[in-house]
Order: C-alpha cells, then structure tokens, then sequence
C-alpha cells in the first residue's frame, strides 16, 4: 500500500483515485484510535497553520475541522462570512492571498460557487481543501460516509446505495457517487424528477422516481436535507420544485413504519442537519437502522487523516 | 495607396477570376488590373506562397464596448482586431453602455468610424434600453443607417412584443435579430445541460431553451410574414427547425460563432471561465448536427460573437464571471480548421463574407476590374499556434492561446487602405 496521496489538494473525489481513497480510510482507521484514547491529541503537525475560509454557513463540517486540526495540534484561524467575498468588493484570490500572505499553509475552504476550489487552487499557492463548492462536491462527507459504510459492512465494493432526496442540488450526492463507484458499489439516485439532474444516469448511476422501489433495491440509504436556502432564486421567484414539504414528505419522508415493512434491514445515513419530520421522522433517525451519529465521530477522523496526509505536501504547492 | 500582390488564388465564385492565380494591382484604391502577370511596379508588392485572395470578409455578430466598457474595447482596438482576423466589415451589437437606442448612439459609432479600413455598421436594439418592455426608436435609427435590431444575448422574452417588433420593421424594411434562449427554461444556467453539467454541478442550460424560443420564433416570422434572423444558435434541433421553415418559404436566416463547432463542454470541467460562454458549449452530437447544418446551406453565417470581456469580469468563480469570448482574430482560423476537409473553400468564404452581407441588404465586394477594392488576403493551409501575440482586442478572454490552428488572414484592403496582418 501506499503511504502518499496522487494528489497536492483534496479539490474533489473526482479528482483522487482508488488507492487514495484507501489510503485516506486506512489512515482514518488510526485517527479514530486515537480520538477514543484518554489523550485525544497528537503533535504531528505541530508546525502547520491552517485556515478554515466559510464562505457558507456551515455548523457541524466547520467544528468537525476544526477538531480534526486541534487533535493534530496545528494552529488555526477562522473565517466565516455569510455573504460571498465578492460582494462585499474583494475577489475570492485577493481574500485568500491576504491570509496567505500571513504565513498560513493550508485552506480548508467552504463556498457557494461550484469550481471554486478547483479556481482557488490555480490562482494561490496553498494546500486547498475542498470543505464543499456550491452543487458541486463535499470530498470529506462522501469519504466519511464511505468510511461509515465499510465499518458497517465491512466493505463498500457490491454493496447497493440510494442516494434520496434533493440530488440537483446536492454536492454530497456528486461526491458519494464518485466515491462510492470508485470503491465498487452500485449507486443509485431516488427523488421528485424536478429535483434529478436530467443527465445524470451518464454518470452510471440508476434513476429511481419511486422511494420504496428504492428502499427494497438497496442496502444503505442515504438521506439527503431538502436545501431550501438551494432552491435558485430566479428573477424574484422561488423555483417550485415541489408544492410543498407536506407533499415532499408523503412521497419521500422516510419513517419506521416504512423501514419496518421492507422485509430487510438496511442501514440509513444522513449528512446533517436532520429536518426532522420532513426527509425522516425521528422513529427512524434514531432507529437501530440508522449510524447516523457514527457518520459525525468517523467524520473527525477522516479529516485528521485528509489534513495530516495533506500536511506531508505543503512544501509542493 | 497602391499595391501590386503577386500570384493569388482568387476565392470568388462571383468572378471571372474564381479559382485562378492571378496578380492584383491596386490603384487609389480601385482593382484596376488582374492578369496573370504583371510586372513589378513603383508600389510595394505583396508576396507569400499559397496566397489566396477573396472579397473582404465581414463579421456579422461583433461586440465592441464603446461607448461605455471602453476598458474592454473601443472601436479603435475593436477594428484593429477585426483587421487582424481578415475582416474589412463589422456588424456591431449593441452591447455597449447605455446599448444602442438611439439614433445618437448609431451617429456616434458611424461618426467615429467614417475614415477606418473596416466598415463599421452598428445595430440598434429592438426595445429602450434593452430592457425587453417597450420598442426603441427603429425607424429614426434606420434612417441614420442601422442595418438591423437586436437585443442581444437578452433575447426578447415577451411573444408579443416580438410580433410587433417584426410587423413593424416591415416598414422600412428592418431586420429584426434575435437570440434564442427562453429564460423561464435556461433562468440561471450557466453551462449545457448533460453529463458534463452533472458531472460538475454547474447549472445546467437545456437545448430546449433554444429550441423553443427557436420555434416560437419561427412561428412569430410566419404569422407576420416577416424576415427573421436568428442568431448565435447551438443545437441540432434549431437547425432541423430552420431547415423547415426555410423550405416552407419563410425569408429565416441564422448564424453559428465559429467557435461553436470547435469546443465541446467537456472543456468546462476545469472550471475555466474561458470556455463561459452563451449559448454554451454543447456536446460532440450538437456539434455534428451544426456541422451538418453547415454542409447543407442551412445555416448562412459563421461569425465570432467577439465578447471582450476584462479580467476583473472573466478571472472569477466560474458562477460569478461574465459570458463570452473574444473572437475576431480566430473566427476564420477555427472554421477552417474544422471544416476545411469537409467543404469547399468558397463555402466557408461565402459564410463570413456574401451570405452576412446579403441578409443586411449590403452591397458585396467583387474582384472585378474596375470595382473598388475590398479584399482579404489569406491562405488556408498556414498552420500556426495562437498566441496573446496574436491578441489586438484590448481583452484577453479567450481559450484558444496555444490552440493549433490551420488558415490565417495575411492582409486586408479596403477603403484605400492596407493592412498587413501579423
């Protein structure tokens, strides 16, 4: 195996290959080790200074870094702002640059526009990782959630995944379906065909419309928010790609009646943060079926490992 | 200024000379020998082999930011381009600020142009300001010599005021142009809808914008009886639906940029917005239908849709940048790259030089004795790698640096003047 990444920034899981992604999940395996020990910290990246950029708001995925950079002892600065850089005047490589410019090794960025990581890495010279741009990925959520698969299942590879809910405009979907090919599963996408990337089958992955035909095909489902803040605003009017969330509910919510009368247990997975009630009532969120607090703890780790496997490169940017 | 070019292929089916290498003498601006041999005069002769010699070409869809964006191109920088590319005649959009509604703002460009080598002939826009709402002025900017109305990439959403924009032009005789793109269908879009689009999370611009706006179009032509022309399209469907309405006897005319036919969206996948482009980038199947489309005579005219943007508009997330590249010193090269192995010479030529002159109702350029000289000089087998060296527009937005291409404009007359390109 392996002990370097094929890559100088974590940008997409487009962009990394099998053995990366192994590599990242082995490395994981012994961050959660650690993360379960009395001491919790390790000094490896002692001299490395990382900067968390939020463009986006974002709760659990900005404190989930953070930790991850505090357990491998680095220093830390953050930055959050609600509205893109771009329209409070400065450009985003003006924005990066100036914290560059204090001697900062690494970016964990999170952004609106979809590309921008890819975009930031050409114009600043920085380890850059991709904490999710816009529709387009979310590396370390797809790596987690297969991380969290395998260590249900003990491997990824023939397994069948449904992806439910608001894929169009979900960069967690893009990701784990790079992901999860790439480890050998099946995928699958199930929701409402207003909010289905009218292409996306040319990616490999089947198309599913109806969620309990879903449900009965797969092993793992992994239950996707409705991105109401998403939804594009066009000219001043929401785009009504359902009529309502009751509806939404009725035709994808998941609960434990459904679960219960599938003849099979499958496990169910969630990104977070949970609309409780609306994707998935709490009966099944919280049910022996669901690993969904085991996604957050594995979620520090694999960024442990992303940052520390990262960190070995900073003299190659 | 006198000029003697030596032993040109002339590229001219209007002429006697067409197909034959021929020398050219020019004096005071008048074609007034072509023979076979002529010996060397007083005047500076132009030599280079594989010359070839065609009526001057014209670009039918320009934009240049003057007035108003002169900081990403002015008329002088705008023609210089143009020359560069091997035209002697631009058609300019009103892509300007405020655009073009007015008959001060065409007074102004043609004012401004009146002593160029390139013919200037700017556009008016079918409503005030652009804006969609309310028609602008046509007949006043008729008159002071605007060949055609359009509003640009906006393209006019409102049916109704298109249907009266058409029946009203028909007064004077007035070209209404418009881009087909329905918004309610493409809204934010900022690449082709499909794998690629998926594939990267940029929102996507279904074909079906176009092909809908592209049949109501039609429709609207038709029921007004009126002449139409649809510019800049990019799928395969608009060009069976033109097709129709051609052979139905509809007086439709449409156009594709060059560059249409030469990028696919696969390119968007690094996240460059050097290939943003309106209509975006369509995938290898479109591109084959407007090929065919151009084989066929279906489609009239290959133009640049010259877009200068500046790098504080283009060197941004791929959302957030502007659409549109520059295009004037690559149009011909990149045609001819694709297509000079699957049309004749003259086909391309008479799509970027007669065909947009004779839908504006203007006048074309003969190589002829006794006619006033026009002409591009050229040759289509140079081949050469585009470089910022290449570059006269005073933007840079383009993704063809370092692009291989075959044929080059060498030089340009028109209006008594010489232009070599470089």
């Amino acid at each position: 195996m392996k002990s370097s990444l094929s890559v100088n920034h974590l940008l997409g899981i487009k962009e990394i290959n099998k053995d990366d992604i192994e590599l990242i999940l082995k490395t994981a395996e012994h961050f959660k080790e650690i993360i379960n020990r009395p001491i919790k910290k390790v000094p490896s990246l002692r001299d490395i200074t990382i900067a968390n950029l939020f463009f986006e708001n974002s709760t659990r995925t900005k404190l989930s870094f953070e930790l991850a950079e505090k357990r491998l002892s680095a220093d830390v600065i953050n930055f959050s702002s609600s509205s893109s850089s771009v329209k409070k005047g400065e450009t985003l490589i003006d924005t990066v640059n100036n914290i560059l410019a204090m001697k900062v090794d690494m970016v964990v960025m999170r952004h609106p526009s979809p590309g921008a990581a890819v975009f930031l890495s050409k114009n600043v010279k920085s380890i850059i990782i991709n904490a999710g741009d816009g529709t387009h990925e979310h590396p370390t959520q797809a790596l987690l959630d297969a991380y969290s698969i395998k260590q249900k299942h003990g491997n990824i590879r023939g397994k069948k995944v449904v992806i439910v809910g608001d894929i169009m405009h979900s960069r967690v979907a893009l990701s784990n379906i790079f992901c999860l090919q790439k480890c050998g599963a099946e995928v699958m996408v199930c929701g409402p065909a207003t909010l289905i990337p009218k292409f996306i089958y040319q990616l490999g992955v089947k198309v599913e419309i109806n969620l309990m035909k879903a449900l009965q095909w797969c092993d793992v489902a992994n239950i996707l928010r409705i991105q109401l803040e998403r939804l594009d605003n066009y000219e001043g009017s929401n785009s009504n790609y359902f009529p309502s969330l009751r509806e939404y509910t009725m035709q994808y919510g998941i609960n434990l009646d459904i679960l219960n009368s599938l003849g099979k247990k499958i496990t169910i997975m969630h990104p977070g943060p949970i609309n409780r009630g609306v994707e998935i009532t709490s009966d099944a969120a919280d049910s022996e079926h669901s690993i969904i607090l085991e996604q957050v703890e594995n979620g520090v780790a694999i960024r442990m490992a992303v940052i520390y496997l990262l960190a070995g490169k900073a003299g190659q940017v | 200024m006198d000029l003697l070019i030596k032993s040109a292929k002339i590229v001219d089916p209007l002429s006697k000379h067409h197909g034959k290498k021929m020398d050219v003498l020019i004096e005071n601006g008048i074609l007034t020998s072509i023979k076979p041999q002529i010996p060397e005069q007083k005047c500076k002769t132009f030599k280079c082999p594989g010359l070839h010699l065609s009526p001057g070409w014209f670009d039918m869809h320009a934009n240049f930011r003057d007035p108003g964006m002169e900081y990403q191109e002015t008329l002088e920088t705008g023609t210089e381009s143009a020359m560069q590319g091997g035209f002697t005649g631009v058609a300019l959009y009103p892509a300007t600020h405020p655009p073009i509604d007015n008959k001060a703002g065409i007074d102004y460009i043609q004012s401004k142009t009146k002593k160029f080598l390139v013919d200037v002939f700017p556009f008016g826009t079918v409503s005030k300001g652009g804006s969609g709402k309310e028609l602008s002025e046509m007949f006043d900017m008729h008159q002071a010599g605007a060949l055609a109305f359009t509003d640009d990439k906006k393209s006019i959403q409102n049916a109704n005021l298109l249907k009266i924009a058409l029946q009203y032009a028909m007064g004077f005789n007035g070209l209404i142009i418009n881009f087909p793109n329905d918004r309610t269908i493409s809204r934010n879009g900022v690449v082709n809808e499909g794998k690629e689009g998926a594939e990267t999370g940029l929102r996507g611009i279904p074909a079906l914008a176009e092909e809908l706006m592209v049949s109501r179009d039609l429709f609207l032509a038709g029921y007004c009886n009126s002449k139409i022309h649809i510019s800049t399209i990019s799928c395969g469907k608009s060009v069976d639906l033109i097709e129709r309405a051609k052979k139905s006897g509809l007086a439709v005319s449409t156009e594709i940029a060059s560059h249409q036919i030469f990028l696919d969206d696969t390119y968007i996948k690094i996240f460059d917005s050097n290939y943003k482009v309106l209509p975006p980038l369509r995938n290898a199947d479109e591109i084959k239908a407007l090929i065919k489309g151009i084989k066929n005579g279906v489609i009239d005219v290959i133009c640049s849709d010259h877009s200068p943007e500046d790098e504080e508009t283009k060197r941004k997330e791929f959302d957030d940048a502007a659409f549109g590249i520059i295009g004037l010193e690559t149009c011909f090269a990149i045609a001819n790259t694709v297509l000079r192995k699957i049309i004749p010479l003259e086909k391309i030529i008479e799509k970027i030089c007669h065909n947009p002159r004779k839908i504006l109702g203007l006048e074309i350029p003969e190589i002829i004795e006794g006619k006033k000289a026009n002409f591009t000089l050229f040759n289509p087998d140079t081949e050469w790698i585009f470089s910022k060296n290449h570059i006269f527009s005073k933007s840079k937005n383009t993704p063809f640096e370092g692009v291989k291409l075959t044929g080059k404009a060498l030089g340009v007359f028109n209006n008594g003047q010489w232009r070599e390109c470089k």
